[in-house]
């Protein structure tokens, strides 16, 4: 596989990658190795790992961030209610097995002998991670808005990102069957620390540029034309330059193509982009000056 | 090809980047598995590998730039060397993997992992053409990029961690500027960013503090619902959450200008980030700043205090007015004891002092703060009025720098959010005192018989 081949995958798939990122893919793939992928909102960073896992057929395992996730939400959790039903259920069991014994001694080390039974994968919730390593067949592992977790938490992941390893203190070493490919995006609220820099490639996706802006609207939206799709993407990149408090982004180019495409507007004027506004721009303090420009450059 | 690729990554060093041994390595993974086809692709393989932030993507494009170019023998890389080398490293990778991996991965590692010779001259295309074979136009493309690529980085530009870069020092001696650089913004973004990450461990450490209340009964059965209502897991009540409040009054007037510029930035940068803050300017006369703060860009709005357009700025500073104005408009619904900071050297052109005010906003105030950027033994002469003003603060402080304003502030923060702390501790030595209170007393007392006691048998008797 080369990265042409990666790059004519994610396009059967609806995803128009530019070479950077197909090579990113390519060498995730090649090298086992996460990717961290930082950039603005909307601009397909999720969209990549969604598509990668349609095109591949790799099952997609999510694990969305947010402040305060830990590890028994992330890697790995013991179910108490489940090891307390047993113990309840087995107390028979239990009573045949320590009558037997001379003392008190005994009777705890034979309980103690037991004991790994309790804690055994039986007994294990799997989270995201961790099922994504031990998923029968290699995986996805979409680690969302890492910059929205907490230090502690990205710390946790340098041992899975790493060695593609769990280590749970009762079972030992958990490795993974099939090394997922791994891709965490950022949008840079905080900084990533340079320990999972480090670990990962990294691919900074940016605006696309015209032509390829064109080329992802086409593909999403063929039915509209060409001439609409050209208009409306160059006249996104003009208000992107205008300094606006969220400028729109790929997933409002997309939007506001399938409003168009929807109202059948095949010519771009003032009056339409008035009309539609809301689809492009999402802060008041942003809406009078994308109208003003669409007036200035459109009318 | 390890050798290129170390003179490579210590060119990058030398540029400020910090690249350690692994990425090399990874580097010439890399390259072994993406082959060598064409300029473009190598460098977005060693991109990839190599760089770990946005900032430092530009850099890269330059040392690449210069480093596998037609540059003068010694600087750059001999073809020979690097085709010998490449053959080596990779049959050395070749080696070097585990043949089972391999056939694993086969279905999608593909099977050009050895490079044919054909690729391998294709390393020749890592050099750039020679100057003298290209039409004129391309030449001047070249020339450019060059021009670009011999420019020293600035040390700013390789450290934008570093702050010391933005003294107040420094802009007051040069022409006046009231707009930021993109430098100083990111600077000060970083600066505030890491603050607040030190600030973010003590805040916690006081938040489970107040975390630790009563048991949320209602919560504790709902999540215990599947262990079978047995209750595993707590859930304690949280504490309303109390959001720190802020006012800055900030002196405008030219003979502070340097300093209040840095913490009009300083204020804009914090804005929503943790704190309520509430943010005044003045000079003779008093203007609340906190709406522009909150929805403009910090350099249209420093234009606009530049222009006197929100206060006029011809006029002499009035401390005695504005501190009249303050109690006039604002001071009935300053809510929650924020902490105020005053920003100015009180030069008050021998007018009214009007420092009975101050007591009010006291009465207000959780902590007072005076910031000046003049020396301690200035204080006395002329008009200053400071010492007056400073007698009803906390503290008194000389503010020159960046970092002595971020210090303050930091402190500032720690010391609300400490007292914070302190309040909740007060509360909680109070029920422990309750607690060790001996009720039984309550009965016995004067009495003078003892407390019934419990018999063997667990009864009591009377």
């Amino acid at each position: 596989m080369t990265e042409n081949k990666v790059k004519e995958l994610l396009r059967s798939g609806g995803y128009i990658a530019d070479e950077a990122i197909a090579t990113a893919v390519f060498l995730a793939l090649r090298m086992e190795k996460p990717i961290l992928i930082e950039g603005p909102p909307g601009v397909g960073k999720t969209g990549l790992a969604k598509t990668l896992s349609q095109v591949m057929d790799f099952p997609l395992v999510r694990l969305q961030c947010y402040e305060g996730i830990d590890e028994g939400k992330a890697l790995y959790d013991w179910e108490y209610g489940k090891q307390l039903l047993y113990t309840q259920m087995l107390r028979t069991q239990l009573d045949n097995q320590l009558c037997g014994a001379s003392d008190l001694r005994e009777a705890v080390d034979r309980l103690a002998s037991e004991e790994s039974l309790f804690f055994s994968k039986n007994f294990l919730v799997q989270r995201p991670v961790l099922r994504s390593f031990l998923s029968e067949k290699r995986s996805v592992l979409l680690i969302d808005e890492i910059d929205r977790s907490d230090d502690e938490f990205e710390a946790l992941l340098l041992e899975c990102l790493s060695d593609f390893q769990v280590s749970i203190p009762e079972l030992g070493v958990l490795e993974a069957n099939n090394k997922p490919l791994a891709i965490l995006t950022s949008n840079g609220t905080r900084m990533i620390s340079d320990a999972l820099r480090r670990r990962c490639l990294y691919l900074y996706i940016d605006y696309p540029e015209m032509e390829r802006e064109v080329m992802i609207v086409r593909a999403r939206f063929p039915d509209l034309c060409d001439e609409l799709a050209q208009q409306m993407v160059g006249f996104l990149r003009k208000v992107r330059e205008l300094n606006l408090r969220k400028p729109p982004s790929v997933s409002e180019t997309l939007d506001w193509a399938e409003v168009l495409s929807i109202l059948h507007v095949t010519n771009l004027t003032p009056e339409v982009v008035a009309n539609t506004v809301g689809v492009i721009s999402k802060h008041q303090a942003d809406l009078k000056q994308v109208t003003e420009l669409a007036a200035a450059e459109l009318g | 090809m390890e050798t290129v690729i170390t003179r490579f990554v210590a060119e990058l060093r030398k540029e400020g980047l910090r690249v350690s041994p692994g990425e090399s390595l990874d580097a010439v993974c890399a390259l072994a598995y993406g082959g060598l086809e064409g300029r473009g692709q190598v460098s977005s393989l060693l991109r990839l590998t190599l760089v770990k932030n946005v900032h430092d993507i530009p850099i890269f494009e330059k040392v690449f730039n210069r480093f596998f170019s037609a540059a003068p023998a010694g600087m750059g890389i001999d073809p020979d060397d690097l085709l010998k080398e490449a053959i080596i490293s990779m049959e050395g990778e070749m080696l070097g993997t585990n043949p089972e991996m391999i056939n694993d991965n086969m279905s999608l590692a593909g099977v050009d992992a050895g490079l044919s010779p054909n690729d391998l001259k294709d390393l020749q295309s890592l050099k750039e053409t020679d100057l003298d074979q290209l039409d004129g136009s391309e030449i001047e493309i070249k020339l450019k990029d060059y021009q670009g690529a011999m420019e020293a980085p600035r040390p700013s530009m390789r450290m934008p961690q570093n702050p010391v870069t933005m003294a107040f020092k420094d802009s007051a001696g040069q022409k006046r500027d009231v707009t930021f650089s993109q430098q100083e913004l990111d600077a000060m973004q970083d600066a505030v960013t890491r603050m607040l990450l030190r600030l973010k461990k003590d805040i916690r450490r006081v938040k489970n503090r107040e975390n630790r209340g009563k048991i949320h009964v209602i919560r504790t059965i709902q999540k215990n619902y599947r262990n079978g209502m047995v209750p595993f897991l707590l859930e304690l009540r949280r504490k309303r959450k109390q959001k720190p409040r802020l006012v800055v009054l900030c002196d405008v007037s030219f003979s502070v200008s340097h300093a209040s510029k840095f913490m009009l930035l300083l204020l804009h940068t914090l804005h929503n980030r943790m704190m309520d803050v509430r943010s005044f300017i003045f000079n003779a006369e008093l203007a609340e700043i906190t709406e522009m703060l909150s929805n403009s860009p910090i350099n249209a709005m420093m234009k606009e205090i530049d222009g006197g357009k929100i206060v006029n700025l011809d006029d002499n500073s009035d401390y005695g007015k504005v501190l009249l104005k303050f109690k006039e408009k604002y001071l009935e619904n300053l809510r929650g004891r924020p902490a105020v900071i005053f920003l100015g050297d009180a030069r008050n052109n021998y007018g009214k002092t009007n420092d009975w005010v101050l007591e009010q906003v006291r009465d207000k105030a959780g902590y007072m703060l005076w910031l000046t950027p003049e020396e301690r033994s200035l204080w006395k002469r002329g008009d200053c009025v400071i010492e007056t003003y400073g007698a009803w603060c906390d503290r008194v402080e000389v503010v020159k720098s960046v970092e002595e304003l971020n210090a303050i502030v930091e402190d500032l923060f720690r010391s609300i959010y400490l007292e914070e702390e302190h309040r909740s501790m007060r509360s909680v030595k109070k029920v422990e005192q309750e607690e060790a209170y001996d009720y039984r007393e309550y009965y016995t007392r004067g009495g003078g018989g003892a407390a019934p006691a419990l018999d063997p048998e667990g009864r009591t008797h009377w």
